[in-house]
């Protein structure tokens, strides 16, 4: 099989947004089957309160994924919005005891691939994963070893928007597999469970995706003296 | 005690950065680390990137947005 897994395949019915409603999976039976929120005498926490609590923390985090991946804040409040509508729906379905984070951001990332990329019309780079290293260009490292010390400094005291808009520049893929790794520290088998493609094709995203982004920064700080220009570069 | 050697070494760092290495595997790039000056510098600009995407990329949810989900979960539950 190619590793050229694309994001933009549909959504594996497991995560589809059609899942019954938790209670009737936890009151089969029950009289009170259809007014689960007027018993009151429930000595555990009722589903919905029990998402709530263990959820709704997951905000802050999800927000700044979501703002990643859609490249703007209303497009990432409104991806926020349905992912937690989706998964309190779905909450059900999910395994008490096993991962929350990875099962949100696994439900963020289908439901940002199902409706906002399609909104946002993005080129399309299924084929990106094929791409040999040359033609992305520069994954391989030319920095001179006297050069990395200073390019360590460089990227350490690069404004925040710099990185920002370097993460942007790069593909989709390549961008989340590095936000996934990076800053949510997510280890490889989860974010090929939540981008849904083989653990060898998280490696190659991350590996490229870091090299771009690396790229990027230095090729800024040089542009603003930062570091000195590669004496061998044409740039 | 063997070296594992540079390129053993810079085929593995990234794996080794985001602790995918288990055992035996990050000892022997960790030994390498420790006297091969070229790999750590390299491993340190691998850390710095990951700390500055890190900084980059902390972001609070607006109030709003925590208003509007609880109003659609709890408008959820309402129907049902």
């Amino acid at each position: 099989m190619s590793l050229a897994e694309p994001l933009t395949r549909p959504a594996p019915a497991v995560l589809s947004p059609v899942p019954a409603p938790m209670w009737t999976r936890r009151e089969r039976g029950s009289a009170q089957l259809d007014l689960p929120l007027m018993t009151t005498s429930e000595p555990e926490s009722k589903p919905e309160e029990l998402f709530e609590e263990q959820a709704l923390p997951f905000m802050d985090q999800l927000y700044a994924a979501a703002l990643r991946m859609t490249r703007n804040p209303a497009d990432a409040q409104d991806l926020v919005q349905e992912t937690f509508v989706k998964a309190f729906a779905a909450f059900g379905q999910f395994q008490q005891g096993t991962n929350l984070k990875a099962w949100l951001y696994r439900i963020l990332t289908n439901t940002f691939i199902n409706t906002y990329r399609k909104k946002q019309r993005e080129p399309y780079q299924g084929t990106i994963d094929e791409l040999e290293d040359w033609q992305l260009g520069g994954a391989v490292s030319t920095t001179a070893s006297a050069h990395r010390s200073a390019e360590a400094e460089a990227i350490d005291h690069l404004p925040d928007s710099a990185v920002k808009d370097a993460l942007q520049a790069i593909p989709e893929d390549f961008r989340m597999a590095v936000y996934f790794a990076d800053v949510e520290g997510f280890s490889y088998q989860e974010i090929a469970d939540i981008m849904r493609t083989p653990i060898g094709t998280v490696m190659s995203r991350l590996h490229r995706g870091r090299r771009m982004l690396r790229d990027r920064l230095t090729d800024y700080a040089r542009e603003r003296g930062v570091l000195p220009r590669d004496p061998g570069s044409t740039t | 005690m063997t070296d594992c050697g540079c390129e053993k070494a810079k085929q593995d760092l990234e794996e080794y950065l985001h602790n995918e290495l288990k055992g035996s595997d990050a000892d022997d790039i960790r030994e390498h680390l420790a006297w091969c000056t070229e790999c750590a510098d390299e491993h340190h600009v691998g850390r710095v990137l990951t700390e500055a995407v890190q900084r980059a990329c902390r972001e609070t949810a607006p109030e709003e947005l925590r208003e509007q989900v609880l109003s659609r979960l709890r408008g959820i539950q309402a129907t049902h």
